[in-house]
């Protein structure tokens, strides 16, 4: 459903319009719905004895956690969001950013220090940029830097790897540099087409329909969208957190190229939160700084989570594509921020 | 899906939340620290629904036309928004445990902080420590503050796959998605008559020099008393 349309529709039915050749009776998602909840409630006993099963339940503990866990970024994200659409005309932006695309990606991803957040905040309001006018390369710089350089995740990694200083630095270049050689294969190579029509089209604002209106829709919409894919990702990270097997970690010692390449399928599958992922790479120390360092890279750029988030927001075919070529110029950009900053291996 | 569905959708996951956060469950998925943004993001939640479910009764449009508008523009994903919910309501799962930590790998105790000194154990019978701290010292202390002192620890017991007990807790950094083990081998007596992931108190010394690279940096804890006690309000270290 798009927002625009459906505010639209919606403000003409809250006009009253009614349209007196649909009168026929279906069943509503209301009903579903409650027809779900009363089923959820009579049969609670026999579902979470069906969840009572030692792996089941740590997967399901893990589900829970990651979608509480990620809820409060998530508001965030959608209040931004419903600010800036509200607030901020597009006219600002086309002050502030040169018009050049190329010359834009790196002023966005400086901007993405300045947002504190998880990848699922940014997402919500990297779409919301685009629909105020922000070139899309810069918005697609800033929805990968924003939950990767910020001050929060550094002063994590910092405390993560006490003895390592230079990890910090490492892991900044390595993710600005991601995200801005991503902006600009996308002003190079990117095609408008490939993003969903929903999240393309520019917001106009519509005479009558306040700005506290337009800030409440806006969030609530957002909200409800992209909280489902958000679910849908913490599915899919807890049943690869319960199904991955630890040893994989173990059995990579000592083999550099293998030990990258797993770690960088880990950060993706596992999913962490940007702020959580320097301690588990921490903890890691058989394995050499390289491949902890690639963790920390392609984590907070692509995984799974983000990956249904994406497809959610801009559509299955912009996600097909910018998810794997993320994947790569990550790998890349860190091994190169690693040689360049740690001086090898380690 | 009609807005109101939607609107209904929200409120009960704001309410999931919102209940965990007062019964102080939250702790069993994420850090305590989240608990006021928990609360914020909860409570913003419920009041774009509610602005939204006033809005709409105020403007008087329950018309029929909805069901035409939920045809067109038909969007499923926010139905995924029941499963937290529900699983929150329903089910509550319970804090990770010993199923966790056998899912686990060994991991290292972290090392302190260079120039960061251990400071010297309370001089009080048997103090209590978090097992974090006592695994640490264990580790990467050389000045033996363990050696001969008599400690207390809280950790719930796990099998092992090779027959062994261990005393373990999970730590965690963000939420339970990254839960990681911190365990001792406990010896004592009857240490093997106790079920998995049932927390005791165990109080005795831990073994000199017994985390060693060949077993994982994994110390061994000798118990001479085993006190079941219930589990904690928050059951694991960070």
């Amino acid at each position: 459903m798009d927002c625009l349309v459906s505010n639209d529709t919606e403000a003409r039915h809250r006009a009253g319009s009614t349209r007196p050749d649909d009168r026929t009776r279906r069943i509503t998602s209301l009903e579903v719905f409650c027809a779900i909840i009363i089923l959820a409630i009579i049969f609670s006993g026999p579902l979470s004895r069906l969840l009572s099963g030692p792996g089941i339940q740590t997967g399901a503990t893990v589900f829970v956690a990651v979608c509480v866990q990620a809820l409060p970024f998530l508001v965030l994200g959608v209040l931004l969001s419903g600010l800036i659409a509200a607030f901020v005309p597009p006219s600002v932006f086309r002050k502030l950013l040169p018009s050049n695309q190329n010359a834009a990606v790196p002023i966005a991803g400086l901007a993405g220090v300045a947002l504190p957040g998880c990848e699922c905040a940014s997402v919500p309001v990297a779409r919301r940029l685009m629909q105020q006018g922000v070139p899309p390369a810069a918005a697609l710089t800033f929805l990968l830097a924003a939950p990767a350089v910020n001050p929060v995740v550094l002063v994590a990694t910092a405390v993560a790897f006490p003895a390592e200083p230079r990890m910090v630095l490492a892991r900044f270049l390595g993710s600005m540099g991601t995200a801005v050689v991503m902006g600009w294969l996308w002003a190079r190579f990117g095609n408008l087409n490939w993003i969903a029509e929903r999240a393309r089209r520019r917001s106009e604002p519509r005479p009558g329909v306040s700005r506290w209106e337009v800030f409440t829709e806006t969030a609530r919409h957002d909200l409800a969208e992209a909280g489902g894919f958000l679910v849908l990702g913490a599915l899919m990270a807890a049943a690869l957190n319960v199904l991955v097997p630890a040893s994989v970690f173990t059995s990579l010692s000592g083999q550099i190229v293998v030990g990258v390449l797993v770690m960088a399928v880990l950060a993706v599958v596992l999913a962490l939160c940007s702020e959580a992922d320097a301690f588990i790479a921490a903890s890691l120390s058989m394995l050499p700084l390289l491949p902890r360092l690639v963790f920390l890279v392609v984590g907070p750029a692509i995984d799974v989570k983000l990956f249904a988030l994406q497809s959610g927001t801009f559509g299955r075919s912009f996600a097909l594509r910018f998810g794997p070529a993320t994947f790569v110029v990550a790998i890349v950009c860190a091994v190169l921020a690693g040689v360049l900053v740690l001086g090898g291996v380690r | 899906m009609r807005r109101e569905t939607q609107n209904v959708l929200l409120i009960l996951l704001g309410g999931a939340v919102l209940k965990i956060c007062l019964n102080g469950d939250f702790t069993r998925y994420v850090k305590p620290s989240l608990h006021p943004w928990l609360i914020v993001a909860a409570l913003f939640t419920i009041a774009v629904a509610i602005v939204s479910i006033v809005r709409d009764i105020r403007s008087g449009s329950q018309s029929d036309g909805h069901d035409e508008h939920e045809h067109t523009h038909s969007s499923r994903s926010p139905w995924l928004l029941l499963l937290p919910a529900l699983a929150i309501f329903l089910v509550a799962p319970p804090a990770l445990g010993a199923d966790k930590v056998l899912r686990s790998g060994t991991v290292v105790a972290a090392q302190p902080a260079p120039g960061e000194d251990f400071t010297t154990l309370p001089q009080d019978d048997a103090p209590l420590l978090s097992l974090s701290e006592a695994v640490m010292r264990a580790v990467w202390d050389d000045s033996g503050s363990l050696d001969n002192r008599e400690i207390r620890l809280v950790g719930f017991i796990v099998r092992m796959g090779d027959g062994s007990i261990d005393l373990a807790r999970l730590t965690i950094g963000c939420c339970a998605a990254d839960a990681a083990p911190i365990k001792v081998k406990l010896q004592g007596p009857d240490v093997d008559t106790y079920e998995p992931d049932t927390w005791l108190e165990v109080r005795g010394t831990m073994v000199a020099d017994s985390a060693t690279e060949a077993n994982g940096y994994v110390p061994t804890f000798t118990a001479t008393t085993l006190t079941p006690v219930p589990a904690p309000a928050d059951q694991y270290e960070y």
